[in-house]
């Protein structure tokens, strides 16, 4: 005792210290992707830290700049990959925009349910993947379990399990097949049950609770000015949400279903906890969604006629320019698109809601420990293919 | 309030030069002098009914006569939005055309990465910007690969960046020259990024666009 | 076994004892938890229950480069990632193998025509042994990879192993 009490002090004039750079590199398991944080140490608190991103830029608006307008759907799939049919809504609603197009209605219901569905498997994705950043690898398995059955019921109508390329300017690439809306209510079913297991799993557990309340609070007034979106500005108590707020999709306007925000139920309003659990939420107001938008799907065509011999010819666009903007299960997705008549744009912008949620890492960091930078990283739920696009 | 009503109040203001509402397409537009920026976007975000709280988007659009500054703003109480406009004259004759336009990082912080990212791609220069670097490419990447005239690169210190590029970890074959395998370089060199052959470029006909060919 | 490279003639013995070495290698290859981009969901739904890597062996994802085996490239390499991507590469300890994952770095995918920073192909950065075609590869066809794989380093050569292309490779060039 006598020894412990000797090396014991609260006087830290005779310690040397030194700060400690570490990088969180781009291959590291819990970073989500290629992201490199810069950070610098006393100890194990961090007092600066410095996002390098880059490490997945694929050039997408030079292709934008050169190929057409329909051939560009494929390249927005790859940017937010783990939410394609939202990325191609958004890209298709643009395209529309500027060409004047109109939907068929049964289109519009079946582009939000794939939407909705997407959704989930996305935030699926955000719930398996946080478990395994604080240390808890069960979720993951189980949020896999239900992917799959997503992607199974996603595969039917568009071929592929990820990257669909699927929801086209127009209206849809081919309608489903007899089976599919009973299928889907189904796996609404399975899943209502599977999230009370999620929450037994991991919601209300103590370590994950110590492990993310109060930690990374994003104020309202950080996250307007940061241009945030999705669920980390509602779960800083903004209810905002472009679904409701800025209806870009009709079907939207005729189904109820509630905008989760943060309530500050274990901790601050808008720390990691409150994010998790906006995802947890939108997963069963999507499911609402689904259920009334199958109820209510109508029949008829999936593509505008007009679309069906755009397929020999390329769209063309009348000079001027368009920005238009979508809820993706990580924020607003916004194409902004400049033409000038051509078969191609002579811009073409994506605005990725998690280039933009990402900036205000390096306010969050400092002050913060090494395991809290995994937690706040994960709670962001980033994806970056759309960061460097 | 919609867009015209928008840039009334924002004439009423008073801010010397805040242009026309241009409404030839989807977006209306308001035009702006590049020195009227910070003070206007100020006022869109402090003005009670405008209320602008949030910057979207700010992207650079390169056209052949000017650079344009497109900023996208919209407000979560008054559920409205607007399109802001900046443009800077392409100087005459043929000189590196660098745009300057002021950062309205200091009014939103969202701007800060967006204008890196102009930066990055496009070659426009912010006046006040607190981190005026590159953001997605590397950090010595040269030239900015939006342009119009932009030549694309065989390989970036070393990294082949071409189709049919011989692997690092190969001799290049009997005859080639040696530069083909990467050597390292001297301290405080700069990182080569040699210009790709004419046939191995994207654009059609295998050249890039010659901008000082005259438009007819 | 550079110690025991080369040193004994061709006979019955070694090979026999390759065979013994060459069934533990290939029931325990250990891949590298390595993500870049679209490709790795498909990966990480081939660890996940549905398709279950762990019954290969291979279901340990090492987080760092010099415990693991494998390296499974999977989305698409450019010019800042490179670097790393080979820099990891040459952290691993021999016998180590390589999985390119995905049209991208199969030979440039997607962005082989207008991506001015894309590698068109991993290959031209680090020696590939299976290459798994698809954007992304179903889970299936990346288990049919791995099979491939596990044929391979079944077959490996212990005491005679040739040296591979990369011996006079080298980081020779920096990073940034």
């Amino acid at each position: 005792m006598e020894a412990l009490e000797m090396y014991t002090t609260d006087d830290r004039s005779d310690v040397y210290t030194e700060e400690l750079k570490l990088n969180l590199g781009p291959q590291h398991p819990s970073t989500h992707g290629v992201l490199r944080v810069e950070l610098k140490m006393d100890g194990e608190v961090i007092t600066q830290s410095r996002c390098d991103i880059g490490y997945l830029h694929r050039c997408a608006e030079k292709i934008g700049e050169n190929v057409s307008y329909l051939q560009f759907t494929p390249y927005t799939d790859r940017m937010d990959y783990l939410a394609s049919m939202n990325n191609n809504l958004a890209w298709s609603l643009t395209v529309e925009k500027m060409l004047d197009l109109e939907v068929p209605e049964r289109a519009q219901w079946l582009r939000m349910i794939c939407c909705e569905l997407n959704r989930i498997a996305s935030h699926l994705i955000a719930f398996g993947t946080y478990g395994i950043d604080i240390g808890a690898n069960t979720p993951f398995f189980y949020a896999f379990r239900d992917r799959e059955k997503i992607m199974a019921l996603l595969e039917r109508p568009s071929g592929t399990r990820m990257l669909y390329n699927y929801i086209q300017p127009g209206g849809l690439r081919r309608d489903v097949d007899d089976n599919w809306v009973d299928d889907v209510l189904t796996f609404c079913g399975e899943f209502e049950k599977a999230w009370v297991e999620y929450n037994t799993l991991l919601s209300h557990n103590r370590i994950f609770i110590g492990r993310t309340a109060n930690i990374g609070i994003i104020p309202r007034e950080m996250a307007l000015d940061f241009g945030l979106s999705g669920p980390v500005l509602r779960a800083s108590g903004v209810k905002w949400d472009l679904r409701r707020d800025v209806p870009y999709l009709a079907p939207y306007d005729e189904v109820d279903f509630e905008v989760p925000i943060g309530e500050g139920t274990y901790g601050t309003l808008g720390d990691c906890w409150d994010r998790y659990w906006v995802r947890m939420r939108e997963m069963m107001e999507s499911i609402r969604i689904i259920r009334q938008g199958c109820a209510k799907l109508p029949g008829g065509e999936v593509m505008t006629k007009k679309q069906k011999s755009m397929y020999k010819t390329p769209m063309k666009p009348g000079p001027g320019h368009a920005y238009m903007r979508c809820e993706n299960p990580r924020g607003e997705l916004g194409f902004y698109v400049v033409s000038e008549g051509g078969a191609s744009p002579i811009r073409n912008r994506t605005r990725a809601p998690s280039f933009c949620n990402l900036a205000v890492l390096d306010q969050l960091l400092p002050g913060t420990m090494l395991g809290d930078a995994v937690a706040i990283i994960g709670s962001l739920d980033i994806v970056l293919g759309e960061v460097d696009r | 309030m919609n867009e015209s009503a928008i840039h009334q109040s924002l004439l009423a203001a008073g801010i010397a030069g805040v242009g026309d509402l241009d409404e030839s397409s989807k977006d209306p537009t308001i035009e702006v002098q590049p020195e009227a920026l910070v003070e206007t976007m100020t006022w869109l975000r402090d003005d009670a009914g405008c209320a602008m709280e949030m910057l979207h988007l700010v992207t650079a659009v390169e056209r052949e006569d000017r650079m344009d500054l497109v900023y996208h703003l919209s407000s979560l109480a008054k559920h409205h939005s607007i399109t802001v406009r900046v443009s800077v004259a392409r100087p005459e004759g043929d000189v590196e055309f660098v745009p300057e336009v002021p950062s309205v990082a200091s009014v939103f912080s969202s701007a800060d990465w967006h204008e890196r990212e102009q930066w990055d791609l496009l070659g426009v220069r912010f006046a006040g910007h607190p981190d005026h670097r590159r953001i997605l490419l590397p950090e010595e990447w040269i030239g900015h690969p939006l342009r119009k005239d932009y030549v694309y690169p065989s390989e970036h210190g070393g990294i082949p960046l071409e189709l049919d590029a011989v692997p690092i970890y190969e001799k290049a074959p009997a005859g080639e020259a040696a530069e083909r395998v990467s050597e390292p370089r001297p301290a405080g060199a700069p990182l080569t990024q040699p210009p790709s052959e004419p046939s191995h470029r994207p654009h059609a006909g295998g050249k890039a666009p010659d901008k000082t060919k005259d438009q007819s | 076994m550079g110690i025991l490279n080369n040193a004994f003639p061709s006979n019955a013995v070694t090979d026999a004892v390759d065979g013994a070495i060459g069934w533990g290698r290939k029931s325990s290859i250990w891949p590298m938890t390595f993500g870049i981009a679209c490709c790795a969901i498909e990966m990480m739904a081939v660890y996940a229950a549905t398709f279950d890597l762990d019954r290969y062996g291979a279901g340990v994802p090492r987080a760092t480069p010099r415990q693991s085996d494998l390296i499974i490239v999977p989305g698409t390499v450019n010019a800042k990632m490179a670097v790393r991507v080979k820099r990891l590469y040459d952290q691993m300890a021999e016998p180590r193998y390589v999985i390119a994952m995905g049209a991208c770095v199969c030979g440039g995918g997607p962005y082989v025509k207008w991506g001015y920073n894309t590698v068109k192909g991993v290959h031209k950065i680090i020696p590939v042994d299976i290459f798994v075609p698809g954007c992304p590869p179903r889970p299936e066809a990346l288990m049919d990879g791995i099979l491939k794989l596990r044929e391979k380093v079944s077959k490996d050569d212990v005491f005679r192993r040739r040296q591979h292309a990369n011996g006079e490779m080298t980081a020779k060039y920096e990073a940034v």
